[in-house]
């Protein structure tokens, strides 16, 4: 295969934002548009000042045209995220965060920054807290390295971008493992 | 590093010689040891690459020793500390000490090759954490890092020179995914955001 040794067994980031991005999202649209049929199905019509849901992708398209106010998702606010972040470091195991919350949070953040710094409140404040985040998980899941051993190996709670991130690593060293293991019973020959 | 028949690795390791004991008399040939004699006398020792080892050894006609690299000085310094010692130095150029252990396993009777493995296991499992740790550590140097270790960076630099081949393939997958992960997150609005 062409493609590099840690990409064979792992996706991009880039990549998985691309996916993360057809998640629906609830947005408030300053324009008229008909139902309209994409390659993913059919979304709208859009009728201000009604809310409407429609994929990430089109709305961060329409907020960068000015089109549309994007509602910013329940989970992506001060006092969710402080919650989260206090369970995180107070507890074992990781705290249940949406699936692609790094993606989303991500895009979300970035269209704010850039364009149009009113949909989502104090983006600096969440950004922080996502950071920390980011590194308590990654404190705790190089704690699951200890664990490892050849069969499986079971860390609930974690997340597209952070799974995406230790399995090339982790799948090779269980493989390596499972080489060097050698059973009580085993065979003497060939 | 498995039992393939095209594997780079195993190939590698099996090119290692063992020193082998052998029990019986085998005419002609001598010149296996680089000896002198025409024939191999009973109970004389001759070092032996392991291809060739694992039939003689199989056929019952010679004993061997476990060799240098796995021997109680090494297994006595793993045990009390797996990182301090330099796996790259204790084979040679090109096999990795895992490689060489695991086919050397292969050929041992239940009991040591049990012992064996669980020595390679709990070293490796030792290891594993360092190794991750020096790995994220680069990806934020980036490739240049490397050389600019100097004093201060001298007991990680230690450590990433003693790495076996097999523990730098994690290394470097792991500092793949983190430099590729660092990448994305301060990258701005990249890809479809373009689009006006």
């Amino acid at each position: 295969m062409s493609l590099p040794q840690s990409l064979r067994t792992s996706v991009t980031p880039p990549e998985l934002e691309l996916i993360a991005s057809q998640q629906l999202i609830e947005i408030i649209p300053l324009i008229a548009i008909e139902k309209t049929a994409f390659i993913s199905g059919a979304f709208g019509p859009l009728q201000p000042p009604r809310k409407a849901q429609i994929p990430l992708w089109m709305a961060i398209n329409l907020k960068l045209k000015k089109k549309c106010h994007i509602v910013a998702p329940e989970w992506l606010s001060v006092e969710f995220l402080q919650s989260r972040l206090d369970e995180e470091i107070n507890e074992p195991g990781f705290s249940k965060l949406p699936f692609r919350y790094a993606e989303v949070s991500k895009l979300l953040l970035d269209v704010q920054v850039t364009f149009a710094p009113d949909d989502i409140q104090s983006t600096d404040k969440i950004r922080y807290l996502l950071k920390d985040l980011r590194e308590a998980r990654q404190a705790k899941s190089r704690e699951g390295v200890d664990q490892i051993n050849r069969g499986e190996l079971s860390l609930s709670n974690l997340c597209s971008m952070e799974i995406n991130e230790i399995r090339p690593f982790f799948v090779h060293a269980m493989g390596i493992l499972t080489h060097l293991h050698r059973d009580a019973s085993a065979e003497d020959q060939p | 590093m498995d039992n393939d028949y095209f594997s780079i690795d195993a190939i590698l390791a099996e090119n290692q010689k063992i020193q082998c004991k052998f029990k019986q008399r085998i005419p002609e040939m001598g010149h296996l040891g680089g000896g002198s004699e025409r024939d191999i006398l009973p109970l004389s020792k001759r070092q032996i690459p392991i291809w060739l080892a694992y039939i003689i050894v199989y056929s019952d006609w010679a004993d061997f020793d476990i060799p240098q690299p796995f021997s109680n000085k090494v297994r006595n310094a793993l045990r009390a500390e797996p990182r301090s010692v330099r796996l790259s130095n204790l084979v040679g150029a090109g096999a990795g000490w895992y490689v060489l252990g695991k086919t050397i396993m292969d050929m041992l009777g239940d009991e040591q090759g049990v012992e064996m493995s669980e020595m390679l296991i709990t070293t490796f499992k030792g290891r594993l954490v360092d190794v991750i740790d020096q790995a994220q550590h680069f990806a934020v140097l980036g490739s240049v890092g490397g050389g600019g270790g100097g004093g201060v960076d001298s007991a990680p630099q230690m450590f990433r020179e003693g790495l076996d081949t097999t523990e730098r393939e994690l290394f470097v997958l792991a500092q793949e995914s983190a430099r590729r992960m660092k990448k994305w997150h301060e990258e701005g609005s990249g890809g479809a955001k373009r689009v006006l």
